[in-house]
C-alpha cells in the first residue's frame, strides 16, 4: 500500500482540463517530484490533494484510506501538510506563534481552560512552545522567535513555512516550487535542509520545482505533467533522457528553421 | 459627583460590548454590524424575565445571556460560512431584524416606547468589577490557541485550513464568546438605566463599537479599552462636546486613518513585562 495515492485525478475550471486523468503515487519516505511547463497543472493537482478545490472525479488515498471529499483541515490533519509557492505566512502574528498555530489543533485544552487559566493551558502551552522551537532550531531559524515574519529575508521565510509545515505532524510533505527565489547557495542549502527533515522524520515528500537540481538531486520518482496530462514518469535519469520531455519544455526542431 | 459616576458606569458597560467587538472584529476579521444587536437581545431578555414573569435577578442574567448564545447560534452557524463581505450584511440584517421586532411586538416590548420601571439593581462596582471579569476572559483567549487562530485566520484563510484550523469552528466559537458577552452588557445596561428602548441598540452602536476597536488599535486590547475611555467618557464629560460627538467620531477616524491606519496603540499590549521593562529602563536613565 502506497503512503500517498491519486487515482484518476481531474479537474476543469469551465472550459480549461487542468488536471486530467491524472495518478501517481508517494512510498514510504520517498521523495517524488513533479515537473511541467508554467500552466501544466502542478498546483492545482496539490489543491486537489488538499482540498483546496473540491475534485471533479478521482480519489486520492494516505495509508489506503480516502481523503477526496474531506474539508482541508481534516485532510491536513490526517497527515498532508503543504508550503505556498507564494509565501503564504500569518502576518500579525510572530515568528514563533506562525509555527505554534500549526500545532495548535492537536493542543489538548478547552475553552473552560482559558477561562479558568487552568494549569493544564498553561503546561500544554509551554510543550507546544517548547516544540516549536525545536522546529525553528531545525529550520534555522533560532534567534528569529519574536520577529515578525514579513520582516524575514525571503530565504528565511521559505524555511519558517517549512517549520509551519513540519509543526502540523505531517505523514507527507508538499512542497510548492521550495526553492523558488532563492540564490544558488541558498538552493543547496534547502536541499540538504530538505533531505535532512525527510530523513529524520520519516517523511514522503512530493516537490513541486521548475528548478531541475533541486529535482533531479532529491528526487526518487518524477512525474512530468503538461496540459494537465501526465506525459511521462520515471527515475530521474529516465526523465532527462525521455525526448517527449524535452520537447515539451524546450519545442520541436522546425525542419523549416533549419533549412 | 453622581453625573461622573452615571458616565463612568456607561463607559464601563461600552468597554465590555466593545470588548465583543474586537473579538469578532479585531482578533478575528468579521465585520459584525450586529453586535448591538445581542446588547438588546440580553437587555429585553432579562427584563421581560424580571418584570413579567418575576424571574430573580440571578436567574434571569444566565438565562439572558443563553437566549443570547442562541440567537449568536442562529446568525453565527450559517454566516461564518460566507466571504467577509457578506458577514457584514448579515449580521447587520440580524441587527436591523431585531430592532424591528422589537419595535412591532408592543405586548411583550412595549414597541417603540420601551420598557420603563426596571429596577435598578446594577451600579458603578457591578459594572466595573464585571468589565474587569471580561477583560480576564478575553485576554485568557486571545492569549490561548484560540486567539492564535483567530489571528491566523484573519491573516491568510486558506493557509490556516491548510495548517489543519477548523477555520469555520474557531469563527463560530469566537462569535458566541462575544455574543453572550455583549448579551450581559444588555443586561447590565438594563438594569441600570432602568429604562430599555429598541432606539438604543440600532446599527450605530454597533458601528460605533467596530471604529472604537479601531481607533484603539486593530489587534489591540489595551487601545479598545482605552478609545472606549477617550470616545464615549470624554465626550460625555466635556458636555459641550456631546452634540457633536458623530463629528468628533469622523474627525478622530479621519485623523486615525489618515496617520496611523494601525490604530493608537497598533498591536501593542500594555503588559506587566512591559512595564517591568520600562521600570528598568527609566531606573537607567535616572
Amino acid at each position: 500500500m502506497s503512503r500517498l495515492e491519486a487515482k484518476n485525478l481531474s479537474k476543469a475550471f469551465g472550459g480549461v482540463q487542468a488536471i486530467d486523468d491524472f495518478s501517481f503515487c508517494v512510498e514510504e519516505r520517498q521523495i517524488v517530484g513533479i515537473i511541467g511547463p508554467n500552466g501544466a497543472g502542478k498546483t492545482t493537482a496539490f489543491n486537489l490533494l488538499t482540498g483546496v478545490y473540491p475534485i471533479d472525479r478521482g480519489q486520492v488515498f494516505l495509508d489506503g484510506k480516502e481523503l477526496s471529499g474531506l474539508p482541508q483541515y481534516k485532510i491536513t490533519q490526517q497527515g498532508i501538510a503543504r508550503t505556498f509557492q507564494n509565501i503564504r505566512l500569518f502576518k500579525g502574528l510572530s515568528v514563533m506563534e506562525n509555527v505554534m498555530t500549526a500545532a495548535d489543533p492537536y493542543s489538548a485544552y478547552n475553552l473552560a481552560d482559558v477561562f479558568m487559566y487552568s494549569g493544564r493551558k498553561r503546561k500544554r502551552e509551554k510543550e507546544i512552545r517548547e516544540m516549536s522551537c525545536n522546529f525553528l532550531k531545525l529550520v534555522g531559524l533560532a534567534g528569529y522567535e519574536e520577529e515578525r515574519p514579513e520582516n524575514l529575508p525571503y530565504g528565511l521565510q521559505r524555511k519558517l513555512e517549512l517549520a509551519r509545515a513540519l509543526a502540523s505532524n505531517p505523514k507527507v510533505l508538499l512542497l510548492d516550487e521550495p526553492a523558488a527565489g532563492l540564490n544558488p547557495s541558498e538552493v543547496q542549502d534547502f536541499i540538504r535542509l530538505i533531505r535532512m527533515v525527510h530523513d529524520q522524520f520519516a517523511l514522503s515528500v512530493l516537490v513541486i520545482e521548475h528548478r531541475m537540481e533541486v529535482i533531479m538531486t532529491l528526487c526518487d520518482n518524477i512525474y512530468v505533467l503538461n496540459f494537465g496530462k501526465l506525459l511521462a514518469s520515471g527515475t530521474p535519469a529516465e526523465i532527462q533522457n525521455n525526448p517527449e520531455v524535452t520537447t515539451a519544455y524546450i519545442g520541436e526542431e522546425d525542419e523549416a528553421c533549419l533549412q | 459627583m453622581e453625573y461622573i459616576i452615571a458616565v463612568l458606569t456607561f463607559t464601563g458597560i461600552t468597554v465590555i460590548g466593545v470588548l465583543g467587538s474586537y473579538l469578532v472584529t479585531g482578533l478575528t476579521g468579521l465585520f459584525s454590524f450586529g453586535q448591538a444587536a445581542f446588547f438588546s437581545v440580553g437587555a429585553y431578555t432579562s427584563v421581560m424575565l424580571v418584570k413579567n414573569l418575576e424571574v430573580p435577578f440571578l436567574l434571569a442574567v444566565p438565562a439572558a445571556m443563553a437566549v443570547g448564545l442562541l440567537a449568536g447560534f442562529l446568525v453565527g452557524y450559517p454566516t461564518v460560512r460566507l466571504r467577509r463581505d457578506y458577514i457584514s450584511l448579515v449580521t447587520f440584517g440580524f441587527g436591523e431584524a431585531i430592532i424591528a421586532l422589537l419595535n412591532n411586538s408592543v405586548n411583550l416590548t412595549g414597541g417603540a416606547m420601551g420598557l420603563s420601571g426596571i429596577p435598578q439593581y446594577t451600579n458603578f462596582t457591578v459594572v466595573w468589577a464585571s468589565v474587569a471579569v471580561c477583560l480576564a476572559l478575553v485576554v485568557g483567549y486571545k492569549y490561548s490557541k484560540y486567539g492564535r487562530q483567530c489571528l491566523a485566520l484573519r491573516a491568510d484563510e486558506l493557509a490556516a485550513k491548510a495548517m489543519g484550523i477548523n477555520v469555520n469552528r474557531i469563527k463560530l466559537v469566537t462569535f458566541l464568546f462575544a455574543a453572550a458577552m455583549t448579551s450581559y452588557a444588555g443586561v447590565l445596561y438594563a438594569f441600570y438605566t432602568t429604562y430599555v428602548e429598541p432606539g438604543a441598540f440600532g446599527w450605530i452602536v454597533s458601528a460605533e463599537w467596530i471604529i472604537i476597536v479601531f481607533v484603539g488599535g486593530i489587534n489591540s486590547l489595551t487601545g479598545s479599552v482605552f478609545a472606549t475611555i477617550l470616545l464615549t467618557g470624554l465626550p460625555e464629560m466635556l458636555r459641550f462636546a456631546s452634540e457633536w460627538r458623530i463629528a468628533v467620531y469622523c474627525v478622530i477616524v479621519l485623523l486615525i486613518i489618515n496617520y496611523r491606519p494601525i490604530g493608537i496603540f497598533g498591536e501593542f499590549e500594555l503588559t506587566f513585562k512591559w512595564l517591568r521593562q520600562l521600570g528598568k529602563k527609566g531606573v537607567k536613565a535616572s
